[in-house]
């Protein structure tokens, strides 16, 4: 489903230029879910960025689904429709309601019928327990509840691959919860995932492999009993060490 | 003694009156020295006048008849070769003739009297729908350069920029010049479009800057999230940028629009005959100077205020999902 090949990102600002994504180079096949780990600054959230577009990366390859990312012939815009995505922020449209922000893209990207859109919307807004919350505005909402209006909204597309990015670091701890319920449940329900989170208990009960990121590069990949029990890179040794 | 304490306001709002009625005294000692006579009572004709349109005789012939038809009368003149008579209606307090009396043609009959917009109710309009097409026109450039400041292509953006340099670092009362005796000879523009013109393109400049800075102040986490959903740059634009972009600024732009209105006094120099120029032509046939120009001002300030209670309106209507 995501196949990358020998990905680089760099970020040229001031100083001297940072390779943010080094040369990685992975798959992720239909229906698995993999959990990306790591210190901060290690690229693991600009990697994640790579896979839909959103951050230009300077070499190499991603293929999502087939279609190669880089290819001139590509309209990005129709791979990111088949490409959800949560952020760490929700980044809701905050002068939209939770109705409205679920079936916006709907309408402009998919250009479904308001019927058909807001049917879709309400069905996906229940399934992440918010629907008596339609009509709010997102300031209305708490962190977790926006998290998962956030989901809904990225799900309304009907991806076909979700990416998170550090979606409950910014949550309140006794949220945390209700939105990794709904990411386990995506899971089981046989979602393609990356998932970059701190969340442990999350990578270890959820993810098929767990990956390692440090200095841009993807250190270690392996299942999560393998990984937390027995890591072979010492970064990975003392990164754990830090976080358990 | 708590924290919260309500200290007594009255004396405050006392000494705010004492100041406003002592600058209200200063006003009239001031117009006592230099010996003016006010005269108010000169203003309202020119919001609202009546005419006397006088009424003459279309034929020669005889008065037949005077009905009272209200306030007015109706003449019945009945040419002397004993044709269809010929009626005229006129004020019956400006009535010249008698039942009876013989007249020839063209001579005086009388007057109508009919209520006419005076010079000041006028200029106001002209002041007004010339401030809100030059607003509207403005608001259309300043959308279009404000995107186009921010656009990735190079000759856009200079473009852009050129032109926003180029009307803020010159005087607006020489783009009025510039746009009337230049550009208005060259393709034979109206005094009105010229003048309109300079203040569409004065205003554009600033809504431009403004609203650029509104468009950059949305956290990128917005277009990020819309552009992650598969929408267009153009969609991201419409649905998610510029809606938050537009309310943020809607402060600033009222300021502008304020301040458009105030400018737009400056086209009277290209003769036309706004609220100022108005003014100015009235107080030469009447000398109510001081008179003529507070009432100028006070139609202003109304006007302004007006404006601002409709975007203070606004925004309270924007300010819904916050």
């Amino acid at each position: 489903m995501i196949k990358v090949n020998n990905l680089v990102k760099v970020f040229s600002g001031r100083g001297k230029p940072v390779r943010a994504v080094d040369n990685v180079s992975t798959q992720v096949s239909k229906g698995e879910v993999v959990v990306i780990i790591g210190p901060s600054g290690s690229g693991k959230s600009t990697f994640l960025r790579c896979l839909n577009g959103l951050e230009a990366f300077d070499d190499g390859q991603v293929i999502i689904d087939g279609v190669d990312l880089g290819d001139s012939k590509t309209n990005i815009n129709t791979v990111r429709r088949e490409v959800g995505m949560v952020f760490q922020h929700f980044n809701l449209f905050p002068h939209k309601t939770v109705l409205e922000n679920v079936t916006l893209a709907q309408r402009v990207v998919r250009r479904r019928k308001p019927a058909e859109a807001e049917d879709k919307a309400m069905a996906l807004l229940t399934k992440v327990g918010i629907a008596e919350k339609a009509h709010e505005y997102p300031s209305r909402l708490s962190g977790g509840q926006q998290q998962r209006v956030a989901i809904a909204r990225a799900l309304a597309m009907d991806p076909k691959v979700m990416l998170f990015d550090e979606p409950t670091s910014a949550l309140d701890p006794e949220m945390v919860g209700e939105v990794l319920d709904v990411m386990q449940q995506l899971a089981r329900e046989g979602m393609t995932m990356a998932v970059v989170t701190h969340e442990m208990g999350f990578a270890r009960e959820v993810a098929h492999r767990v990956m390692f990121m440090d200095a841009g590069k993807i250190l270690e990949d392996a299942p999560p009993m393998v990984f937390f029990t027995a890591p072979k890179e010492p970064r990975a040794q003392t990164f754990l060490k830090q976080v358990l | 003694m708590p924290l919260n304490r309500h200290p007594t306001q009255w004396p405050w709002h006392g000494l705010l009156a004492l100041i406003l009625l002592s600058l209200a005294a200063g006003l009239w000692v001031a117009t006592k020295r230099v010996n003016y006579e006010w005269r108010w009572e000169r203003v309202p004709q020119y919001f609202f006048y009546q005419a006397e349109d006088a009424q003459s005789a279309p034929v020669a012939g005889t008065i037949t008849q005077i009905r009272p038809d209200g306030a007015r009368s109706r003449v019945d003149i009945t040419p002397a070769n004993g044709a269809q008579a010929v009626s005229v209606t006129v004020e019956t307090d400006t009535l010249k003739v008698k039942v009876g009396e013989t007249v020839t043609e063209d001579s005086d009959i009388g007057a109508l009297r009919q209520w006419k917009i005076g010079p000041l109710t006028w200029g106001l309009w002209v002041t007004i729908w010339i401030s809100f097409v030059s607003g509207f026109i403005g608001l259309f450039i300043g959308l279009i350069t404000g995107l186009c400041r921010l656009s990735p292509n190079p000759t856009l953006r200079g473009l852009a920029v050129f032109y926003i340099e180029l009307i803020r670092g010159t005087p607006l009362l020489v783009q009025i010049f510039i746009f009337y005796f230049f550009i208005g000879t060259v393709l034979n523009l109206d005094r009105i479009v010229a003048g309109i013109g300079a203040l569409a393109l004065f205003v554009g400049a600033y809504t431009a800057e403004i609203i650029r800075a509104g468009i950059q102040s949305i956290a990128k986490g917005q277009s990020e999230a819309a552009r992650s959903l598969g929408m267009t740059a153009a969609q991201t634009m419409t649905h998610i940028v510029l809606p938050q972009a537009l309310k943020r600024v809607l402060p600033p732009l009222a300021g502008q629009f304020i301040n458009l209105i105030k400018d737009s006094s400056l086209v009277s120099v290209i003769a036309i005959t706004d609220l100022t120029k108005s003014g100015r032509e009235i107080i030469t046939s009447s000398f109510a100077t001081f008179e003529i120009w507070f009432t100028v001002a006070l139609l202003y300030l109304v006007v302004t205020s007006l404006l601002s209670q409709l975007l203070f309106w606004l925004e309270r209507r924007f300010a819904r999902s916050d």
